[in-house]
C-alpha cells in the first residue's frame, strides 16, 4: 500500500496521466497536445473551466464560508513583485497576484495561469497556452499579450528583477558589445512571439528544461500591464483577493473580491474560496510561536525545529512538516589549501555520518543527504548507493596526505536561516574528532557572512528549495556559475549535467542524473547531511494551510472552522 | 567607622580587589583563544574573594544593610572566580529541551532544567555571572578612568581644556542612555569589547563632571598651593595630591554605577546588542526565553536570569546604601 | 532666567547639529549602505548583484552622493519640514515619528499620571514617619525595586500576571484597536522602577526637611502636625522630587526601549531600535534629534523649576 505522495510522484515521474481521480490528471508535470488528456473542452471566456484541471487540492465538501485568517510573518513593502527579495513580500501578493504555474506542497508542478506546455525537441522553443476565462479585477480576460508584456518587463536588465538569474529568463538575453567595450544584457528582439489571444512561443537562446518551474519562482507574478509600482497602491490582479491596507512592518490586510472595478460579478476561475480576508501581522520569526499560543494569529510562517516540542505543548495548535529540498552545504572550496588534496576532503567526508547529524539536529523529521545536492522530493532524483562512515580510512588518507597528526580546520557559519545551522556545524565538529581533525566552528552575525560565503575556503551555506534536481547544480556547481562556491570545475560534470538537462522525458534525466550524481558525489565538494524539513504551526481552526517546501502561503484554498 | 585591632596596610582593599578581577577578566577574555588550562589563573582569586569580603565586613560591621549587599556580590564573585573548577555540564552543549527544574530527562538530571534548544540552566547561569561580573566591571572601571582623566584635566587645567572638555561631556549627556548606547553600538558592532566603549561614553560625562567639581574645588586647597609653589609638574599634583582626596564620594558612586551598568548590559544583550550567542549571559537567557514564554511551567526560564541579575544589582546597591549611611554616621 | 533660557536653547542646537553631521557621517559608510543593501534585497541577491547594478541601485536610492550633498540637502529639508522617507518602511519619517511618539507619550502619560501622587504620598510619608515600621517598608521596597532591572520586572510581571494569574494579557501588540488591558503590564513595568527611586529621593528630602530647625521650632510652637507638614515640609521637600520629575522625562525614552520590545508595543522606543538594525538613517536621525531635544528640555525644566522652587535662588 503506497500512500498518497508516493502515488502523486510515481505519476509525475512516469510523466503521463495515471488511472485514478480526475484531479490527478491535472498533476501531471509534461502534457503533451498530442496526448490531450489534461487539454479539455476550451471554455468560453468568463464560465467555471472543466473541473481537473485546477492546480489546487481538493476541498472538503463541508468547508465554511466566511471568516478571517490570520497569520504571523514579518510584512514586508509590495513595490514591485519582480523585485521582489523576500518570500513574505510574495505570500501577501499571491492571494492577489497569481502563477503561470504552481508548484504544491509535495513538490509537484501544476498548472495554474497557463493550462498547457510545448516544448520543441531541443528544449529552445516553447509554446504556452494561457489558460481561457480568467477574469482580472477590472473585468478583462487574461491574454497572452499580457503575460507577454510581464516577461519582456522581468528581461529588461535596468529593472533589476533577479528574474534574470532564472535559466529561462536568462536564455532570453543575450550578452551584446556596447561602445565603449564593455559587454551588456539585453532582451532578444523576437523571444517572445505572441501567437494568438491564448498562445505564446517562448524562442530561447539556448536550450532550457525548468521553464514551467521557474514560472512558479516567487517573483514572477503576472501583473495587469497597466502596473506602476509600488503594487500597494494599484493591487489588479487574477487572484481572488485584493489588498485593503498595507502597513509595512506591521499589518497587510486582504479582502475577498466580490464586484469588478466596473461593478459586475467578479467570478474566480479557480472556483470557490471560502475565506472573507486574510490578514497578516508582523511577528518576527522568535515572537511567532508566542502569538499564536496567545491567540494573536492562526497561522505562522515557520516553526523552527527548536521550538517544536514548545509548540507541541500548546493546546489546540496543529503542526505539519513536509520535506523540502532545503539543505546545508558545508562546503570546501576545492582550490584553496588544505582543500586542495581530494584526499582531505575526502577524509572529512568519510569521517562524517550524514544520517546523525540530520537525526541530532532534526529528530526522526528531515532525511539523510549524501554530499550530491538532489534530493528524494526532486522527480529526477537517482538515489546512489550510500557510502558508510568509515573513520579508519578518513585517519589513512588523511596520513596520506601529510597530516599523520590530523588537521586544524574552521568552518564559518552565519545562521542566516536558524540556529540549526550553527548545531549541525557542531554535531560535524563531535564526529570529525575521532578522525584527528580538529574544526572549529566559527559563528558570525548573518550580514556578515553574506559578506565572505564566497571567500571563506570552508564554510556552512543553506540553500533554499528548488523544484528540479538540475537548478541547483546548475547554479551552483557548473563551472562558473554564479553561485558556485566551491570553486569546483568539472567538464565530466558540466558536460553530463548538460545532458541531463536536455532531456525532457523524467525516467530517462533520471538515467542520466545517475551519472551527474555520481561525478559530483566523487568529487568530494562538500559534506550535506540532509535535507532540512519545513513545520508550520497553525490552530486547529485552520484548514487547507499546508506546509511548503519553499516556505510559500498557499492560502487560496484555505478556510477556518 | 569601627576599626579591626591591626589596620591593613594601605592599598590592601585595591590590591584584593585587582588580584579578583585581573584573572577573572584575564580568563573570561583569553580562555576562548588559549583554551581551557587558564582556569588555573583564577586560583588565586579564590582567597582573594574570600578575604575581600571579611576585610569588608569588619570595616562595615555597623550597617547591616551594607553587609547584606556585600555578601550579594561576593557570593556571586565566588562563584565566577570557582566555575570553571566546578563540575557542571557544559553549558553551550544541547542535551534535552525543555527539562523541568529538578527533572530527569533523556537520562540527565537537571536541577534548574533546562532552556529551549536543550541547554543546562544551572551551568548556564553560573557560567554567565563571569559575564557580568567582568564585563560591568571593566566597563564601570574604564568609565571612571576616563571620566576622571578628563574631570581633572577640566578642573585642573582650566580655561580651554574645561571648555572642551565640558562641551564633550554636554554632547554625551544630551542623549537619553539607551538611544546613546543603541547608537554606538550599532556603529561599532556588536561585541563585548564595544560594550565597554559605549558605556563608557554614557558613564564617563557625569563621572567627569563631578570630579571636575571636586577639583575644582580642591583647587583652592593649601595643599594644592603648596604643590604648586614648590614647582610640581600639573601632571604630578593630579594624580598624587588631587586625586586621593576625591576618593572617598566616588568609592559610592561606583557601587551604585556598578549597579546601573550591569542593568544596562543586561538591557543591551536582551536586545540583542550586546554579547551573542551563545556565550550564557543572563540577558541572553532572558532573551531566548522570551520567545519560549508561552506557558506557566515554562517560566522557570525568565525567571532564574531575572532572579540572578536582580540580586546582583541589590548587592551594589545595598552596598552603596549602606556606605552612604556609614559615611552619614561618621 | 532669561540668560538661562537663552544659553541653553542655544547649547541645544548646537549640539544637535554636531550630532546629526556625526550620525551621517557614519551612516555613510560603505559597511552600513551594504548593510541597507542586504536587508533589503537579501543575502544571496547583493552577493550575486554585479557592482554596476549594484551601484545602480544606489544611485536610484540616492545613497551614493558625497556626504556634504546629501547632509546639506537634508538640512535644507528640515528646514521646510520635510523629515525624509524611511528607508525600510517606505513611510514619511514624520509619520512613522508622529505615530511611535503618540504612542510613547501615551504610554509615558500613564505612567507620570500614576507615578507622581504615588511616589509623593509614599515618599513623604516614609521621611515624616521616619524609623517607625512603615517607613522601614516602604525604605525596602524603593531599595528593591530600583534594584531589578526593568527586564527582569517585565518577565516576573508577565509569569505572575500574565502567565500564571491569566488577569491580562502578555503582549502589547494592540492588534485588534487600543485597548487599555494591553497596556497593563508595560504600565507597570515602567512604574515600579520609577516609584522606587522616586520614593527614596522623596523620602531622604523629606527626612532632611523635617531635621530642620524651622520645622522644630513649628512643632515647639504647637502649631499642628498637620498643619505643620502641609505648609512647612512639603513646600521646601519638593524641590528635589519635582526636579527629578523633570529630569526622569529624559529617563522615560531610555527605559521605555526595552519594555516596549518585550511587550512589542509599537512606540518611539522600537522604532528607534528597528532604525538602528535597519541602518535607516533618515528615521534615526530625526529620532535622535527629537530624543537630544527632550533630553535638553527636560534638564531645561528641571533647572527652571529648581530655579522658581528654591526661595533662596528665585531672590537671588
Amino acid at each position: 500500500m503506497i500512500d498518497r505522495r508516493t502515488f502523486l510522484r510515481l505519476g509525475a515521474l512516469l510523466g503521463g496521466s495515471t488511472s485514478g481521480t480526475r484531479f490527478l490528471e491535472a498533476m501531471t508535470r509534461i502534457q503533451p497536445a498530442a496526448a490531450g488528456a489534461g487539454a479539455a473542452a476550451v471554455p468560453a471566456a468568463g464560465t467555471a473551466p472543466a473541473a481537473g484541471t485546477l492546480p489546487f487540492p481538493p476541498v472538503d465538501p463541508d468547508a465554511r464560508r466566511g471568516g478571517t485568517l490570520r497569520a504571523g510573518q514579518m510584512v514586508g513593502r509590495m513595490e514591485d513583485p519582480a523585485t521582489y527579495s523576500w518570500n513574505e513580500m510574495s505570500n501577501q501578493t499571491r492571494p492577489i497576484l497569481e502563477y503561470l504555474t504552481m508548484v504544491g506542497p509535495d513538490n509537484v508542478l501544476r498548472p495554474m495561469l497557463m493550462d498547457w506546455w510545448k516544448p520543441s525537441s531541443d528544449l529552445k522553443t516553447w509554446t504556452l497556452h494561457v489558460r481561457e476565462g480568467v477574469m482580472w479585477h477590472n473585468g478583462e480576460e487574461l491574454s497572452a499579450e499580457q503575460v507577454a508584456w510581464n516577461i519582456r518587463r522581468w528581461t529588461d536588465p535596468t529593472l533589476g528583477s533577479s528574474n534574470l538569474g532564472l535559466a529561462t529568463f536568462a536564455a532570453l538575453t543575450e550578452l551584446t558589445d556596447e561602445a565603449g567595450g564593455k559587454r551588456v544584457q539585453r532582451p532578444l528582439t523576437n523571444g517572445v512571439e505572441v501567437l494568438d489571444t491564448h498562445t505564446l512561443r517562448l524562442n530561447l537562446g539556448k536550450p532550457v528544461l525548468s521553464v514551467p518551474e521557474d514560472f512558479a519562482e516567487y517573483p514572477t507574478h503576472i501583473a495587469h500591464p497597466s502596473f506602476r509600482a509600488p503594487l500597494s497602491k494599484h493591487p489588479l490582479g487574477t487572484g481572488p483577493y485584493t489588498l485593503a491596507q498595507l502597513r509595512v512592518g506591521e499589518r497587510c490586510i486582504l479582502k475577498r473580491v466580490t464586484r469588478t472595478t466596473d461593478g459586475r460579478e467578479f467570478r474566480y476561475w479557480g472556483g470557490d474560496v471560502y475565506l472573507d480576508e486574510i490578514h497578516f501581522y508582523h511577528f518576527e520569526q522568535e515572537n511567532q510561536t508566542a502569538a499564536l499560543a496567545s491567540g494573536s494569529v492562526d497561522a505562522t510562517y515557520e516553526l523552527p525545529i527548536e521550538e517544536l516540542e514548545l509548540a507541541q505543548s500548546i493546546p489546540g495548535a496543529q503542526i505539519s512538516s513536509v520535506e523540502s529540498a532545503q539543505t546545508l552545504c558545508c562546503r570546501m572550496q576545492v582550490d584553496v589549501k588544505p582543500f586542495d588534496d581530494i584526499r582531505v576532503r575526502r577524509a572529512l567526508i568519510l569521517a562524517a555520518d550524514n544520517g546523525a547529524i540530520g537525526s541530532l539536529v532534526f529528530g526522526q523529521y528531515g532525511s539523510a543527504a549524501a554530499n550530491y545536492h538532489v534530493a528524494p522530493v526532486h522527480p529526477e532524483y537517482f538515489p546512489l548507493d550510500p557510502i558508510a562512515r568509515d573513520v579508519r580510512e578518513a585517519r589513512r588518507l588523511l596520513s596520506e596526505a601529510g597530516h599523520e597528526n590530523g588537521i586544524d580546520l574552521t568552518i564559518t557559519v552565519g545562521n542566516n536561516d536558524g540556529p540549526w545551522q550553527q548545531s549541525a556545524c557542531e554535531v560535524l565538529r563531535d564526529q570529525v574528532k575521532e578522525a584527528g581533525i580538529r574544526l572549529a566552528v566559527n559563528v558570525v552575525p548573518a550580514t556578515k557572512y553574506w559578506e565572505i560565503w564566497k571567500s571563506a575556503p570552508f564554510a556552512a551555506t543553506s540553500w533554499s528549495h528548488r523544484p528540479l534536481g538540475t537548478m541547483a547544480l546548475s547554479q551552483g556547481y557548473r563551472t562558473g556559475a554564479s553561485w558556485n562556491e566551491t570553486h569546483f570545475s568539472d567538464a565530466a560534470f558540466d558536460r553530463a549535467l548538460a545532458e541531463a538537462e536536455a532531456i525532457l522525458d523524467v525516467a530517462a534525466r533520471r538515467l542520466k542524473m545517475r551519472e551527474v550524481e555520481r561525478i559530483l558525489r566523487d568529487a568530494c565538494v562538500m559534506v550535506q547531511p540532509f535535507w532540512r524539513p519545513v513545520f508550520i504551526l497553525a490552530s486547529s481552526k485552520v484548514h487547507g494551510y499546508r506546509p511548503h517546501p519553499a516556505r510559500q502561503m498557499q492560502l487560496t484554498k484555505a478556510w477556518m472552522s | 567607622m569601627s576599626r579591626l585591632a591591626v589596620s591593613p596596610p594601605r592599598g590592601t582593599f585595591a590590591m584584593l580587589v585587582a588580584l579578583t578581577w585581573g584573572p577573572l577578566a584575564g580568563f573570561v577574555m583569553l580562555a576562548p583563544a588559549l583554551g581551557g588550562a587558564t582556569r588555573y589563573a583564577l586560583l588565586p582569586a579564590i582567597p582573594a574573594v574570600a578575604a575581600l569580603y571579611f576585610l569588608t565586613v569588619a570595616r562595615c560591621r555597623r550597617s547591616r544593610i551594607a553587609v547584606i549587599g556585600m555578601s550579594l556580590i561576593c557570593f556571586w564573585l565566588l562563584i565566577a572566580v570557582s566555575v570553571p573548577f566546578m563540575h557542571l555540564l557544559d553549558p553551550d552543549k544541547p542535551i534535552a529541551p525543555l527539562a523541568l527544574p529538578g527533572t530527569v530527562k533523556h537520562g540527565v538530571f537537571f536541577l534548574l532544567g533546562s532552556d529551549l534548544r536543550g541547554r543546562d540552566m544551572l551551568s548556564r547561569t553560573l557560567w554567565g555571572s563571569q559575564r557580568i561580573l567582568v564585563w560591568g566591571i571593566t566597563s564601570t572601571a574604564t568609565a571612571y578612568l576616563v571620566g576622571a582623566a578628563l574631570g581633572l584635566i577640566g578642573g585642573y587645567m582650566g580655561g580651554w581644556w574645561d571648555e572642551a572638555v565640558s562641551f564633550l561631556g554636554n554632547v554625551l549627556m544630551s542623549f537619553p542612555v539607551m538611544v546613546l548606547l543603541i547608537l554606538i553600538l550599532n556603529l561599532l558592532g556588536q561585541s563585548a569589547f564595544n560594550i565597554i566603549i559605549a558605556v563608557t561614553c554614557s558613564s564617563a560625562p557625569l563621572i567627569m563632571r563631578i570630579v571636575r567639581g571636586l577639583s575644582l574645588d580642591a583647587k583652592s586647597r593649601g595643599y594644592i598651593q603648596a604643590a604648586e609653589t614648590r614647582g610640581e609638574h600639573p601632571l604630578y599634583i593630579m594624580l598624587v595630591e588631587l586625586l586621593p582626596n576625591v576618593r572617598r564620594p566616588l568609592i559610592i558612586d561606583a557601587c551604585l554605577r556598578l549597579g546601573y551598568t550591569t542593568v544596562a548590559i543586561t538591557t543591551l544583550t536582551f536586545l540583542g546588542l550586546g554579547l551573542q550567542p551563545p556565550d550564557p549571559d543572563w540577558g541572553l537567557m532572558i532573551k531566548e526565553a522570551a520567545t519560549a514564554a508561552l506557558l506557566w511551567k515554562y517560566s522557570y526560564m525568565l525567571i532564574i536570569p531575572a532572579l540572578s541579575v536582580s540580586s546582583l544589582i541589590l548587592g551594589f546597591n545595598l552596598l552603596a546604601d549602606g556606605l552612604n549611611d556609614l559615611e552619614l554616621r561618621a | 532666567m532669561r540668560k538661562l533660557l537663552a544659553r541653553r536653547l542655544l547649547q541645544m542646537v548646537l549640539i544637535m547639529l554636531t550630532v546629526s553631521a556625526l550620525l551621517f557621517a557614519i551612516f555613510d559608510s560603505d559597511q552600513f549602505r551594504r548593510r541597507i543593501a542586504v536587508a533589503e534585497l537579501g543575502g544571496f541577491g547583493v552577493a550575486t548583484l554585479s557592482e554596476r547594478d549594484y551601484h545602480a541601485w544606489m544611485a536610484k536610492k540616492g545613497l551614493d552622493k558625497p556626504f556634504p550633498v546629501r547632509y546639506l540637502g537634508w538640512l535644507v529639508r528640515i528646514a521646510h519640514g520635510d523629515l525624509g522617507v524611511s528607508l525600510e518602511k517606505d513611510v514619511a519619517v514624520s509619520t512613522l515619528l508622529g505615530e511611535s511618539l503618540e504612542h510613547t507619550a501615551v504610554l509615558g502619560l500613564f505612567v507620570f499620571v500614576f507615578m507622581v501622587p504615588i511616589a509623593l504620598a509614599l515618599g513623604m510619608l516614609a521621611g515624616v514617619l521616619e524609623g517607625s515600621v512603615l517607613d522601614r517598608v516602604i525604605s525596602v521596597f524603593s531599595i528593591a525595586t530600583t534594584s531589578i532591572p526593568q527586564i527582569a520586572t517585565a518577565v516576573l510581571l508577565t509569569v505572575i500576571l500574565a502567565l500564571g494569574l491569566n488577569w491580562v494579557p502578555s503582549k502589547s501588540a494592540m492588534l485588534e484597536g487600543w485597548s487599555f488591558r494591553e497596556l497593563i503590564l508595560p504600565l507597570m513595568t515602567l512604574l515600579l522602577y520609577e516609584v522606587g527611586y522616586l520614593v527614596r529621593m522623596t523620602r531622604a528630602a523629606m527626612t532632611e526637611v523635617m531635621a530642620a530647625p524651622y520645622i522644630r521650632t513649628a512643632i515647639l510652637k504647637g502649631l499642628p502636625m498637620g498643619r505643620v507638614i502641609l505648609k512647612h515640609a512639603v513646600r521646601n521637600a519638593l524641590i528635589v522630587p519635582v526636579t527629578l520629575i523633570c529630569l526622569s522625562l529624559n529617563g522615560l525614552l531610555s527605559q521605555v526601549v526595552v519594555v516596549e520590545v518585550f511587550f512589542q508595543y509599537s512606540g518611539f522606543g522600537r522604532m528607534l531600535l528597528d532604525a538602528a538594525n535597519f541602518g535607516d538613517i533618515e528615521v534615526l536621525q530625526a529620532a535622535t534629534l527629537v530624543a537630544v531635544c527632550v533630553a535638553v528640555l527636560s534638564q531645561l525644566l528641571s533647572d527652571v523649576a529648581y530655579v522658581m522652587l528654591n526661595p533662596r535662588l528665585r531672590l537671588a
